[in-house]
């Protein structure tokens, strides 16, 4: 792999190069919350944080985001699709994580019936990963074969060092954004390699949390009825921030704005809400708590590696800090593995 | 409608289609006939009996509705709607020559290959005659590959029948298919036989031998339809049905629909109770 290296001062000075030709989508303060939003400066990029408080899927699959417009008159209708991105973006900052997320994003999106609109927004943002220098306590990426140091996602991944960042060009499309401030990086020596490795090591060893999700599939596929949900949701909410801030969660409703001209939008839904199954007749098929958590839990540690031989977790730790009421993918997963759903059968 | 060639569509984009002709088929029943406005699309749109389209009046929304016509007859496309939602209460006010939008097909449909050689017995209530249709006149057109038919269905009240002229005028009169009509309650005019349609299924009394069951309809007639096929010893390979779920995508994204791994807008609408049996009881 081809690597350079940067100074944290010369990092500066390329971002605001890229500006030029890339809308530069990056970690930021928003009224105090760390977000990815676009920034028109450097300086507006925050380098010291632990990760966003809402992962980088929205500059994706957008929380609300146009599909078409359309006109309706006497006898006519227009439809005129919303159209593709301007510029290219450059979305700098992204952790192991999130990066793992967008690839698990992509076998929902492209596949059978590509999604035009998002497979566009991916192919055309070059995605620039951060290594976590120190995971949070919440942090068990590890558990889903997740570096904290590395990323294969990425298409320039950054590893933190004295001074500055040893950068892993890992694509063409990142090189050439590179290349737009190819003057800024320098060669590395065989230490900066070796320190940037070291780092990569440590972030790994930090991971305090860890869980066992193998077999935990084949364990739940015979575990759809078991007490053991009764038990676990009551406390639940069905506030939705779960869904709502994990990275791999990518259930949405469509909807019309109303009268003869507007538009159809998609955004963001929740499996937690009752909504989100009941029918026009009044029908719900998930009408209470224990079918909602159930979902949540089964959509990604079932179904979905079931349809895409892949967990729907990267643990990010989101759901655990943000939950109300603590409920805990990690224990659930513990559970599992401890006989908890089949000992509650019996 | 400019796109960059690098842009490929949204699959949430519909078509756009004009009405052609509305058929009052019962008080809340109407059937659409349906052309697209692009005849290279109309050309494109190859679907199978079973398979559903999402209709959509821009402004209001778009509902998922089986394709009654059958792909046999070429050119349009038919969809049965009964008044429920806001959708299809604003399609209810709809006129021939309004447009509308149109995607699909979406979903699986019915294993009609599996079906040579056998005797059919299609089961339907009220609307749920709407998707059987499709198979009907597709097993009709292709009539020499099938044994024998015979089509049960019922409905509330004589009012409440669809495609009354199609089954009393056409179907009825083709060699080896026999029909049998049943309401829930007749009225003055009414002269045939009066009963739910599970046990009228039962006094009709199809063989299992050599034969498939189709049945469709309102959620509580095919719970019964399935236990007087029991009854008359048909296994649940030999049962197909259809089943419904909300659905906002048809393209098995948005993540609704699901029952157990099954997402209903591509793995379903179609399945044999031998499959049902092995889901989930979450629909
Ligand atoms: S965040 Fe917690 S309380 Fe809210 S819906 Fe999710 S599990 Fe329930
Ligand atoms: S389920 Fe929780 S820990 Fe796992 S990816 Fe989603 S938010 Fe992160
Ligand atoms: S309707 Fe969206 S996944 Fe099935």
């Amino acid at each position: 792999m081809e690597h350079k290296v940067i100074s944290r001062e010369n990092l500066g000075k390329w971002l605001d190069t890229i500006t030029r030709e890339y809308d530069l989508i990056a970690p930021t303060l928003d009224d105090d919350v760390v977000l990815f939003k676009e920034v028109k400066s450097a300086a507006r990029v925050l380098l010291d944080y632990n990760n966003t408080v809402l992962p980088a899927k929205d500059h994706f699959f957008p929380q609300t985001e146009t599909v078409f417009r359309f006109k309706a008159s006497a006898g006519q209708l227009a439809i005129e699709p919303e159209p593709p991105l301007a510029r290219p973006r450059v979305l700098f900052g992204v952790r192991p994580c999130d990066l793992k997320s967008i690839t698990l994003l992509d076998h929902v999106f492209d596949g059978d019936f590509q999604d035009g609109q998002y497979l566009d927004k991916r192919a055309r943002t070059v995605l620039v990963g951060l290594g976590c220098n120190s995971p949070q306590p919440t942090c068990f990426c590890g558990s889903f074969g997740i570096e904290p140091g590395s990323s294969p996602a990425a298409d320039l991944f950054f590893t933190e060092m004295e001074g500055g960042y040893l950068v892993n060009i890992q694509s063409e499309k990142g090189k050439e954004a590179l290349q737009k401030g190819w003057s800024f990086f320098a060669d590395p020596d065989a230490g900066q390699v070796k320190e940037a490795s070291e780092r990569a090591a440590n972030a790994k060893k930090a991971l305090k949390l860890s869980v066992d999700p193998k077999g935990v599939k084949e364990e739940l596929d015979h575990f759809f009825e078991s007490p053991y949900w009764d038990e676990i949701s009551p406390k639940c909410l069905t506030c939705g921030i779960c869904t709502y801030i994990c990275p791999t969660c990518h259930c949405f409703d469509i909807n019309d704005t109303s009268g003869q001209a507007g538009e159809r939008f998609r955004c963001w839904d929740s499996c937690m809400f009752t909504d989100f199954t009941r029918m026009a007749g009044g029908h719900n098929p998930r009408p209470t708590k224990k079918e909602r958590v159930r979902q949540r839990f089964l959509h990604k540690l079932r179904y979905f590696p079931d349809r895409y031989k892949e967990y729907a977790c990267v643990g990010c730790g989101r759901c655990l800090q943000k939950c109300p009421v603590h409920m805990d993918i990690t224990q659930i997963i513990s559970d599992v593995k401890g006989g908890k759903l089949q000992n509650a059968a019996k | 409608m400019q796109q960059s060639s690098a842009l490929k569509k949204s699959p949430l984009i519909p078509e756009v289609a004009t009405i052609e002709k509305i058929t009052q088929e019962t008080p809340d029943v109407k059937t659409f006939r349906v052309v697209f406005d692009d005849p290279s699309v109309m050309d494109g749109f190859t679907y199978r009996s079973g398979q559903c389209a999402m209709v959509s009046l821009p402004g209001v929304g778009e509902a998922m509705i089986s394709i009654t016509a059958s792909p046999t007859r070429k050119g349009f496309l038919e969809f049965s709607v009964k008044k429920a939602g806001m959708l299809t209460g604003a399609l209810h006010e709809a006129e021939e020559g309004q447009k509308i939008g149109v995607r699909g097909p979406y979903g699986n449909s019915f294993p009609i290959e599996s079906m040579y050689g056998k005797d059919l017995v299609f089961i339907g209530g009220g609307i749920g005659l709407a998707p059987l249709r499709s198979l009907i006149n597709n097993v009709l057109d292709n009539r020499d590959k099938f044994g024998a038919v015979e089509i049960i269905y019922g409905a509330r009240s004589p009012q409440d029948l669809v495609f009354k002229e199609e089954i009393l005028e056409n179907w009825s009169k083709v060699k080896g298919v026999k029909v049998h009509v049943t309401v829930d309650k007749g009225d003055d005019d009414w002269k045939g036989p009066v009963g739910f349609v599970p046990a009228f299924a039962e006094q009709v009394n199809p063989s299992p031998a050599g034969s498939i069951a189709i049945t469709c309809g309102p959620p509580i007639m095919i719970k019964f339809v399935l236990q007087t096929l029991a009854k008359l010893k048909f296994t649940p390979e030999q049962i197909i049905t259809t089943l419904e779920m909300k659905m906002k995508c048809g393209v098995g994204k948005c993540g609704r629909c699901n029952i157990g791994e099954k997402y209903v807008c591509v793995d379903g609408p179609v399945f044999t109770l031998a499959q049902l049996g092995n889901m989930p009881n979450e629909f």
